[in-house]
């Protein structure tokens, strides 16, 4: 790791919610990650956590209102050695406590997505949105 | 993601090509299902994939149990190094037929 990953660094930017858009939060994660020199295996965990919170959002959040034109924001913040993703969305409120992954072994499609980040990332916290935000998202890393 | 299917008797091959991801699952399924469907072997080339998430996961499990289904199987091969790594944190690795 450089020594960049130990300066303060933020970039945040705003994507339409909708599947499409998972590919350019994508190349927004490895762009970002590219300029703080984080290493190639950890840099794709990061993409795949951030992409299935990105991806939880556009599934669940806007679960009623596919063809919405709100957009979510994804905000990487780097500061000494240790990494924010912060996402807000203005879909619907996400009740923390019913956000649970299926049971590993019970072997079935979906379920999936939240076992990921929770493996991935240190720590997994939802805020209160302040307005016009309606869900708060936390993703945490120590580098 | 693009694909190719080559078809020899009771074998279909199918090369994924790109990134597989909530976007493309519906054209995976697409692609993928009908040759289990008619009971045929499948053998799915992961070398051109280099990024799957929980979506593409769902696909060959769902692909995997429906073969077991329709009593043929579903192969993976030649499997990227950074897909491996997304199928081995979801446990699956002794689950689906990987060679």
């Amino acid at each position: 790791m450089s020594g960049l990953a130990q300066t303060n660094h933020t970039e945040k930017k705003d994507f339409l919610v909708r599947s499409s858009s998972l590919k350019d939060v994508r190349t927004f994660c490895r762009e970002v990650f590219e300029k703080l020199h984080i290493e190639q295996n950890l840099k794709e965990e990061l993409v795949l956590a951030i992409a299935e919170a990105a991806q939880n959002i556009v599934k669940h959040a806007y679960k009623d209102n596919p063809d919405t034109e709100d957009k979510m924001v994804v905000q990487i913040s780097c500061n000494e050695n240790k990494l924010q993703i912060g996402f807000y969305d203005m879909g619907t409120p996400v009740d923390p406590t019913k956000v649970k992954h299926r049971e590993i072994d019970n072997v079935k499609p979906g379920g999936l997505g939240t076992f990921f980040i929770q493996e991935i990332m240190d720590a997994v916290e939802f805020k209160d949105g302040n307005k016009p935000w309606i869900n708060h998202l936390v993703l945490t890393k120590k580098l | 993601m693009s694909y190719k299917v080559t078809e020899d008797g009771n074998v279909a091959t199918i090369h994924l090509d790109g990134e597989i991801d909530m976007d493309v699952t519906e054209k995976a399924k697409e692609v993928i299902f009908p040759h289990i469907e008619a009971g045929k072997e499948v053998h799915l080339n992961l070398s051109n994939v280099q990024y799957m998430d929980s979506s593409g996961i769902s696909v060959l499990i769902e692909s995997h149990q429906k073969a077991l289904e329709k009593s043929t199987k579903v192969i993976i091969k030649d499997v990227s190094k950074s897909v491996l790594k997304v199928i081995m944190m979801a446990k699956l690795e002794q689950i689906l037929n990987l060679e």
